[in-house]
């Protein structure tokens, strides 16, 4: 899976890593069990440090994404908790879009129509 | 005898003068990724953008063929010249001299910067990585870079005992010649190896969205640069060995002068093998490079000296040339920077107060028969 950091972007760059990761999973690009690099790799291939990739991967251990241990690294979690709800930080994400969509003048089918080939 | 002399800094400068123009001053350069260390731009090819670009590479590659041209035909010259303490000095300033093609490529580096500016072009692209290679693409296999440095530290030893009359055998060169001889190759033989390996773990490049064309790439060039350092080390080991069974039955200066000719002479063509291997390579993946990689030309100063300070890598792939360089912001990078500046400057003053105070002149070398 490619990853694409954008160092002139607002985002964070671990945030940028995290949410590049959880695409990707959700996308099926990262297969569940599939080994994620070490942190130390990680870093150096991106070239920065490996403090922010570290705060990267234990974001994702958090959100329950990978999992974690000394011996094997990080894996993605063969089975991730399904909560089957959209956690309010991602509602108001999700609000933010829908009305800059609909000042931009984009119907709500088109809006639709992308979640469709988003999801 | 001291033609070979001026053989070997022929062998020396002319194949490096020649590979740095043609590196440097691409004859179609605007089929290429980089031009002069900046980023192609499509701006560069229309409008008011093109006449510009074109002179700016046209006045670089006109500085570039010139000074390459001098320096050919100076060499050329010097070739029919005696060897004194002066022409000596030549020839090494010769070498010196080799830095002066940067200086239109640093010109036209600066210039299509300032294009850039007055064409509006502004930071743009983003950094890849690939998950599936960070850290598993390598080409070096360790112990065929280990054996013929091994081989050179055993033909050191061996000179070092010799030296010391541990084997009761004499050679036939004064005392401790064989060991300086040695340990100058075996020095050669302790910076490839971690040359070698540094190369070997560099950032793998992204190309693709494919992450098997990635691979494939990055193990190709790694590849390139391995065979380059075991084909550098073995020439090394085999030489330091000749070498030393030569002046161990033999006091000729004369016949290790011809082995340092032919020493230089393989290594030149080891390295030019090196170079075209590398451009096969990245005119194998021209066609599958579709990622737009990110504009970082601020942080190469002259397009030559990378200064990064948000990068934590000490190496990075270079942009005149092949090969690597060091992120001049990083700590290490800060330490190698200041002594590479330090020894030209250094050798540099030497050479020329050796030729002032006449002690090239009276040097073992000129004095040949």
């Amino acid at each position: 899976m490619i990853i694409g950091i954008d160092e002139y972007s607002d985002v964070p760059i671990y945030m940028q890593i995290r949410n590049q990761i959880v695409m990707g999973i959700s996308s099926g690009e990262l297969k569940p069990g599939e080994q994620l690099p070490t942190v130390r790799a990680l870093a150096l291939e991106i070239g920065i440090n490996t403090m922010t990739v570290s705060k990267t991967y234990q974001l994702l251990k958090q959100e329950g994404y990978i999992m974690t241990d000394r011996k094997n690294g990080a894996r993605v979690r063969e089975n991730i908790t399904q909560s089957g709800v959209i956690s309010e930080e991602n509602k108001l994400q999700l609000r933010r879009i829908v009305s800059e969509a609909r000042l931009s003048g984009v119907g709500k089918d088109a809006l639709k129509k992308l979640i469709d080939e988003f999801y | 005898m001291t033609w070979v002399i001026k053989l070997i800094m022929f062998v020396c400068i002319v194949p490096s003068v020649t590979l740095m123009y043609m590196l440097g001053f691409s004859k179609n350069p605007g089929k290429k990724k980089m031009i002069f260390g900046v980023r192609d731009n499509p701006k560069f090819h229309k409008g008011k953008g093109l006449e510009k670009f074109e002179a700016i590479v046209a006045s670089a590659r006109k500085g570039g063929l010139i000074i390459t041209a001098i320096v050919v035909i100076l060499s050329v010259i010097m070739l029919f010249l005696p060897v004194t303490g002066g022409t000596l000095l030549a020839w090494i300033l010769l070498v010196f001299a080799l830095f002066l093609v940067a200086v239109p490529y640093g010109k036209g580096n600066t210039e299509l910067k300032d294009l850039k500016k007055e064409l509006g072009i502004t930071k743009s692209g983003v950094t890849y990585t690939d998950l599936s290679n960070a850290s598993v693409v390598h080409a070096l296999k360790l112990p065929w870079i280990i054996l013929p440095n091994a081989l050179a530290v055993l033909g050191t030893a061996a000179a070092v005992l010799i030296d010391l009359g541990v084997f009761g055998i004499t050679p036939a060169v004064e005392k401790y010649a064989l060991t300086v001889m040695s340990l100058s190759f075996l020095f050669i033989a302790a910076i490839i190896i971690p040359i070698a390996v540094m190369m070997d773990n560099s950032r793998n490049m992204v190309i693709s969205r494919d992450s098997n064309i990635n691979a494939n790439y990055s193990r190709a060039k790694k590849k390139t640069w391995a065979d380059l350092f075991i084909s550098f080390s073995w020439v090394n080991a085999l030489y330091l060995i000749a070498n030393n069974v030569l002046m161990f039955f033999t006091d000729s200066e004369a016949a290790v002068l011809i082995s340092t000719l032919g020493y230089t002479a393989v290594i030149m063509v080891v390295v030019v093998i090196g170079v075209i291997n590398q451009r096969q390579v990245e005119g194998r993946y021209e066609r599958d490079t579709e990622l737009e990689l990110q504009d970082d030309d601020d942080n190469w100063i002259l397009g030559m000296f990378y200064y990064n300070p948000n990068d934590t890598r000490l190496n990075v792939e270079k942009r005149l040339g092949y090969g690597a360089t060091v992120n001049i912001a990083h700590p290490a990078g800060k330490v190698i920077a200041v002594l590479t500046a330090v020894i030209l400057i250094v050798s540099l003053i030497l050479i020329v107060y050796l030729n002032a105070t006449g002690q090239m002149e009276a040097s073992d070398m000129i004095n040949l028969p």
